[in-house]
């Protein structure tokens, strides 16, 4: 149930998109933080890679669950807004990833595939796709 | 589904923005469930109800 009594939606969703935004950029700086501490930073050090990653895994989480709390706070619109984007956002990021995978093995791609990119395809389908149903409800 | 929210918000002299607000959700909410476009939870036509005093199904038709 949403907290109703005392704050607006308004108020809900400045709030949780402000903790959503800390979160996923907490995360962020610690995957760049493994990307580049282990080379530029701590030469490789097993026992700091290692503290590193647990400290990447417990952002993720607290990410995750603040945007669980999110997706709750909106209204029922919203919600349905966002549903339909993930699923857009799935199915492209499924069938980008199965074709992408197959793109080295039949010589059309010269480099290993990097999972990276179909990371990159699920934001910006979800974006796009989210942007469109909202100017289609405006 | 068809609903009376445009002319009830009317008749109170309420914009969009203050049912939003009464009912907690956003305007685009609002907008998009007097243009048809969306249908509300039970939850939230029965708040619509409780808000202008009326029962649901004189706010909201299902056209059967």
């Amino acid at each position: 149930m949403n907290d109703t009594a005392s704050t607006t939606l308004a108020q809900r969703n400045k709030a949780s998109t402000k903790a959503l935004f800390v979160w996923t950029l907490a995360w962020l700086l610690s995957l760049a933080l493994l990307a580049f501490g282990p080379k530029l930073l701590w030469n490789f050090s097993v026992t700091i890679s290692l503290a590193v990653i647990a400290v990447n895994l417990v952002f993720g989480y607290c990410m995750i669950i603040t945007n669980k709390k999110y997706l709750d706070g909106l209204d029922e619109l919203q919600r349905q807004l966002h549903m339909n984007a993930m699923a857009i956002s799935l199915g492209v990021s499924v069938v980008f990833g199965a074709i992408y995978g197959l793109l080295e093995p039949a010589r059309l791609l010269d480099s290993t595939p990097s999972p990276s990119n179909i990371l990159f395809v699920m934001g910006i389908s979800y974006f796009i796709s989210l942007v469109i149903n909202f100017r289609k409800y405006q | 589904m068809k609903n009376r929210l445009k002319v009830l918000r009317a008749e109170r002299n309420w914009t969009q923005s203050d049912l939003a607000k009464a009912l907690d959700v956003s305007r685009q909410t609002i907008n998009a469930i007097e243009n048809e476009k969306f249908d509300p939870s039970l939850p939230l036509a029965f708040r619509a109800a409780k808000i202008f005093a009326l029962p649901i199904e004189q706010i909201f038709d299902d056209g059967e």
